[in-house]
């Protein structure tokens, strides 16, 4: 324990002085001198119709990048969920005995009367961030995080019952799925339309409005549905045991 | 056209299966999985065929010189990689048809997303777009590293595991951060244009840290504690993807970044150093092991220390000699993996001394495992043996590399030679007590049941494609590593859409030479292992001073492996620091 | 006007940062990494970087705690049915 001490001690210091070496030449703090960004700022309205230049980076310019993003996330939550499964199997004997503590819906009003306030407002929020990544910051991503949070909110104030009846397993599962590879899909229709993968291949509609930018809100979409319903699975599969026993 | 399918494709089919595969009958899911990775094989293939390509995606053309897209630049050195994979994942999956006793169609999304990152890690043209396609194949392995988490004891191998190679990712995210500052710009072939002439600290700094991520992939010393961890966790077709592609990938990338990116001459002296150090931790480390997946992991670290010596001269003779050796040591390892998966299956063990003599049962996969570990040693024909002649013919003017590169060749088929002998024909006494590692066995798989076709048969086919691989065309490679390097030829093809002319192939190490040393290596693994199953018939003079030196050898090595994730971490600082330090205060 | 509030962001982020490592107990570390989250949220924020805000928000101050939280319960349930 103590030779780990010693070794990392010595190691973090020289860490910190390379780390140190290299930003000492870094230029001062706010200044920027590519190209890229100046191009991408010129642009992005005229050829996407996307008010929100990261939006266009994130689903067009640079659409790849956030395919391999999704499927980390997506990777993520099926990894998650595939391992706590495979415990499960292996403990559903001693399962039985385990205490019950199926989460009923509280006993406080106060707190049943924030989640019934709450809910709506969290869906239209997060469906409007979906809606809207191409012309304000936030997107598929962001919205779909907030969407997400919505089933947990009934959770803890409707209990799991409630939880099962709006978010089923077998929904987000499938859900998951569709967002993941609709992204992919969409891509692969500008090949089918005989242009390159991800290239624009739908409207551009009148830039500002949610409906405009082609593609990049259509990704926005799946993303969000991929995002969202992947953070229900991931909830669903740590909590698993308990809705199970909601179910019976 | 081809190049966006080895990425798209396994990404639908895996997330199909995901959400469809419980709903779907078995055979149909088998059907679709391996389905998407034999036409991913077959593109990459047809990539590799092809010239050097630039594929830019959405149709985003760079303007003014300026890349706003995301492009892959792929040439042969990336194809030939995203092929080895494609059909590396072809033979685990085969092999997995049988092997989980239930349905495991998510161990097949795993493996297909992992596929889906390797091939667009492999064919990327842009520094963060690399990063991305790392993380999904980090993110899709540590899923099936922990894939049979039955006991805390295996999953702490897939903890160390996600831990050590998140915390390089992490570092190796600092210092694209830290060029991207710099150049305002994440193209390879754009950031080179605008730092080329300009290395500073800051450029040296970033190098290494944008190196320490995919070295820690690679299991370089000191950055290797995890693998073996992982690989004793992981299921078998599991390992046959980390230990055949997965490593060799990391290596890649260093290749690949300093080909197209950096082009620093300082990179030699320490790559060159860790390379060493890596063939020689990782031949003690094989040798002392009789857990055979242990073993076999341990051997993937010493022949990825030879890749990074083939690499680290930075000229195009070692990297062609480095790509070479990559695709025949991916399948024969692979094909090891799959034999030591079936004595698991087979025989419920895969412990070296337990399972003495009782490989007789099975006496085709000791043909198999024997022709391995020839092979493994450097024996003729297969790339590996091109691969390995190469390498030390380019490393004629680093006469310690050359000796620890043989050494990891003799010691590492002397390691699976010693065990075939052991486990098949019953060589030497029975050691039933012998002291071991305290890691010697691993939890069965499967029921215990005869071997059936999906298992032998990627085996072999594994095995007869290492032979097949000695007739690459080497000439084709040798042109293809001269371009690698050759940053600004890549730049003009990328951002002036040139059409540069591929450089003419390094001159090649007679033929002659490379076969006597094959002999001399085969020879004295063959000998090493015979002397070493042996070892008690031997005079008492001749055993002392080898149990002198090598006892405390191994045994302190391995005093370091302790798999505990916070000392992996502190070797981890260390590493980088050392590689940090190497470059910028020099 | 931004001067001084950057200079008050960045000391709660060296504050905020060293805290998360230095709780040792999960379930208070869960509620530490997600006022470190804010923070950097409001760093980006201040920053012109509105988009990548957002995504701190829910990720750091929100997923990421919740995912420390759901861990920590599971690993407690079944602590309790072991006994």
């Amino acid at each position: 324990m103590k030779a780990r001490l010693v070794l990392f001690g010595i190691g973090a210091l020289g860490f910190a002085a390379v780390w140190f070496a290299g930003a000492r030449k870094l230029d001062p703090m706010g200044s920027y001198h590519g190209a890229y960004g100046e191009i991408l700022n010129a642009v992005s309205v005229p050829e996407r119709h996307s008010t929100n230049v990261v939006s266009a980076v994130n689903f067009d310019y640079r659409g790849l990048d956030t395919l391999g993003e999704e499927f980390i996330l997506y990777i993520s939550v099926v990894a998650v969920a595939a391992i706590l499964r495979k415990q499960k199997d292996e403990e559903e004997e001693d399962e039985d005995e385990a205490p019950t503590q199926l989460r009923e819906a509280p006993d406080s009003d106060a707190v049943r009367l924030f989640g019934v306030g709450l809910v709506p407002v969290t869906v239209i929020f997060g469906l409007y961030m979906i809606s809207h990544g191409s012309v304000s910051p936030g997107g598929g991503f962001q919205g779909g995080v907030v969407l997400a949070t919505v089933p947990l909110v009934v959770y803890l104030c409707a209990g799991a019952k409630t939880y099962l009846r709006i978010a089923p397993p077998a929904l987000a599962k499938g859900g998951e799925g569709l967002g993941a590879a609709g992204y992919a899909l969409i891509g692969c229709l500008g090949v089918l339309a005989g242009k390159k993968f991800l290239e624009n291949v739908v409207p551009l509609g009148t830039p500002g409005e949610a409906w405009s930018a082609g593609t990049i809100t259509l990704l926005n979409l799946t993303v969000g549905v991929a995002v969202g319903t992947g953070f229900v699975e991931l909830i669903s599969s740590f909590v698993e045991e308990l809705l199970r026993k909601a179910e019976k | 056209m081809l190049a966006p399918w080895p990425v798209a494709l396994p990404l639908v089919a895996a997330a199909f299966l995901a959400g469809l595969g419980d709903k779907l009958p078995r055979r149909l899911a088998d059907a679709i999985a391996i389905g998407a990775a034999a036409i991913t094989a077959l593109c990459c293939a047809l990539l590799l065929a092809g010239p050097p390509v630039v594929y830019w995606f959405g149709g985003i053309q760079p303007r003014s010189g300026t890349a706003i897209g995301i492009d892959f630049a792929i040439d042969a050195n990336g194809a030939g990689l995203a092929v080895l994979s494609s059909l590396l994942i072809l033979a685990a999956l085969f092999f997995s048809l049988k092997y989980f006793d239930k349905p495991a169609h998510m161990f097949q999304v795993l493996l297909l997303v992992f596929l889906a990152g390797l091939c667009g890690f492999s064919l990327t043209g842009d520094l963060f777009d690399l990063f991305v396609f790392f993380e999904v194949m980090s993110a899709a392995a540590f899923g099936l590293c922990a894939y049979k988490s039955r006991e805390v004891g295996p999953l702490q191998g897939a903890i160390n595991f996600a831990v050590t190679n998140t915390a390089g990712a992490f570092i190796t995210l600092s210092g694209i951060a830290l060029l991207y500052s710099r150049t305002g710009a994440l193209n390879l072939s754009h950031m080179h244009r605008m730092i080329a002439g300009h290395d500073d600290s800051l450029v040296l700094a970033a190098a290494a840290l944008v190196c320490t991520g995919f070295l820690v992939k690679a299991a370089i010393v000191p950055f290797q504690f995890w693998l073996a961890d992982a690989h004793a966790a992981a299921p078998t077709p599991a390992c046959i993807v980390f230990s055949g592609a997965m490593v060799e990938a990391g290596l890649y990338a260093v290749a690949r970044l300093q080909g197209a990116l950096f082009g620093l001459p300082q990179l030699r002296t320490p790559l060159l150093a860790a390379g060493v150090a890596t063939c020689l931790v990782g031949a003690v480390m094989c040798f002392a092991q009789r857990h055979l997946k242990r073993l076999l992991a341990f051997s993937t670290i010493a022949h990825a220390g030879v890749i990074l010596c083939g690499i680290a001269v930075l000229e195009p003779g070692g990297l062609s000699g480095a790509g070479l050796y990559v695709v025949g040591h991916g399948l024969v390892k692979a094909a090891l993996f799959l034999c030591a998966g079936m004595l698991l299956h087979r025989l419920q063990s895969i412990d070296e001394l337990a399972l003495h003599g009782r490989g007789r049962e099975v006496p085709w996969v000791g043909v198999l495992f024997a022709l391995g570990g020839l092979l493994l040693a450097g024996a003729p024909p297969t790339a590996m043996f091109f691969g390995d002649g190469a390498i030390h013919h380019a490393l004629e003017a680093h006469p310690i590399a050359r000796f620890a590169v043989t050494v990891a060749s003799i010691a590492t088929g002397a390691a699976v030679l010693r065990a075939c002998g052991r486990i098949f024909l019953g060589l030497g006494p029975r050691e039933p007590d012998a002291p071991g590692g305290g890691e010697q066995d691993e939890e069965p798989e499967t029921e215990a049941a005869p071997i059936p076709w999906s298992m032998w048969v990627p085996a072999a086919f594994l095995l007869a494609l290492a032979i097949g691989s000695a007739w690459l065309p080497r000439e084709h490679a040798g042109s293809a590593a001269a371009r690698m390097l050759d940053a600004h030829s890549w730049a003009t093809q990328v951002l002036d859409r040139a059409q540069p002319a591929m450089p003419s192939p390094p001159p090649e190490e007679p033929l002659a030479k490379g076969l006597a040393h094959a002999a001399l290596t085969v020879g004295l693994a063959i000998a090493l292992a015979l002397l070493t199953l042996f070892r008690k018939r031997l005079p008492e003079i001749l055993r002392g001073p080898v149990r002198a030196v090598w006892n405390p050898l191994a045994g302190s090595l391995r005093a370091l492996h302790t798999g505990a994730v916070g000392d992996q971490v502190a070797w981890l600082t260390l590493g980088v620091a050392a590689l940090g330090a190497s470059l910028v205060f020099s | 006007m931004i001067a001084p509030l950057q200079w008050l962001l960045f000391l709660l982020l060296a504050v905020t940062g060293p805290a998360v490592v230095l709780t040792r107990e999960p379930v208070a570390q869960a509620v530490t990494v997600s006022f470190y989250g804010i923070v950097l949220a409001l760093v980006f924020f201040l920053h012109q970087a509105p988009d990548v805000a957002l995504s701190q928000i829910v990720v750091g101050a929100v997923a990421l705690p919740l995912m420390i939280l759901l861990a920590v319960a599971k690993v407690k349930r079944k602590e309790a049915s072991r006994k």
